[in-house]
């Protein structure tokens, strides 16, 4: 493989990877606050881990985005 | 929507074992016979027997099979060494090579009539996911020992419970998306040609897609061993 081909696999692998994370994460941290409601805590918590963890899958998706930027930034210099 | 032709359901089904007509099928024998299973299987014995077939002995004067081998497997290794360094590469070969192989052939085949791609199941790419998300943790925690958690902990100090659970979610939304992506494409693939086909069949209309369907099969797969990859080195690194 080419060098030029080599960089346009590598970034297709970052940007392709990056949307898809982004919205996994959010679903996840909603999944995981909704187990916790509603069938560790037996519905005693209700809306509010629920919430909690939807905003840490919101901050795990923008961390993804944070740490590509910084690798495509450190790749420029 | 019309079932697809499988050659290798209609011959199961003469033998008179059960082929199931739902996606996984009931019971330990119906569940061995699913299209994708059969499928994941003529993909394994290809890959066992044509390599034998081609290279035969080794020469020291490559004849055209050996030669190709030579040079897709050579290839292979200096993109893993620029990636993994040398013992990595090594040590990573074997399983990454495997993938890359099984995964470019598993694409390629549901481009022929009368195949399916056993990856356009979520049950194969979820399993390869699994494999390369315990190995690439395995992987850190044997080259680094019990401080290998200071890869989830982030730069500082204050924030490190935080940036625990942000850790933990976005490690399980790289299984998600690593096995979804390739499941979508491929999945995303099959319905349209089999949709193409059904429609026009006569009129070639499913040529275009063909194309790009060989496109999309060679860029999932090295886009999978890819990911794959990174996350091995990411863990094989020391910690920010």
């Amino acid at each position: 493989m080419s060098e030029d081909r080599r960089e346009m696999f590598r970034q297709l692998a970052d940007y392709s990877h990056v949307g898809m994370t982004f919205v996994f994460s959010i679903v996840i941290g909603f999944g995981i606050g909704w187990f916790l409601d509603n069938k560790a805590f037996d519905g005693k918590t209700t809306p509010y881990l629920t919430f909690i963890f939807f905003g840490l899958g919101i901050a795990a998706g923008f961390k993804n985005l944070w740490e590509l930027t910084k690798k495509i930034s450190d790749g420029k210099k | 929507m019309e079932h697809p032709i499988l050659f290798i359901s209609i011959i199961l089904e003469m033998l008179g074992l059960p082929v199931p007509h739902t996606i996984t099928g009931h019971g330990l024998l119906e569940q061995l016979c699913t299209p994708y299973m059969t499928y994941t299987w003529l993909v394994m014995a290809f890959l066992i027997v044509v390599p034998k077939l081609t290279m035969g002995k080794l020469e020291m004067v490559p004849g055209s099979g050996q030669n190709f081998w030579e040079v897709t497997v050579g290839g292979l290794m200096d993109f893993f060494t620029e990636n993994l360094g040398e013992d990595g590469a090594k040590m990573l070969f074997p399983m990454m090579a495997t993938f890359f192989f099984y995964i470019i052939l598993a694409n390629m085949i549901g481009l022929i009539p009368g195949f399916m791609s056993p990856t356009s199941n979520l049950n194969i790419t979820l399993g390869m996911t699994i494999i390369v998300w315990i190995t690439h943790h395995v992987l850190g925690f044997k080259t680094h020992g019990l401080s290998y958690y200071k890869h989830f902990m982030g730069p500082s100090k204050a924030l490190a419970p935080f940036m625990f659970i942000l850790e933990i979610i976005s490690n399980f939304a790289r299984l998600i998306s690593l096995s979804m992506r390739l499941f979508g494409n491929i999945f995303a693939k099959e319905v349209l040609l089999a949709v193409l086909f059904m429609l026009a069949g006569a009129f070639f209309a499913p040529l275009p897609i063909l194309c790009l369907g060989v496109l999309v099969s060679v860029i999932q797969a090295v886009v999978f061993v890819l990911l794959a990859v990174l996350y091995c080195a990411g863990s094989l690194e020391h910690a920010h």
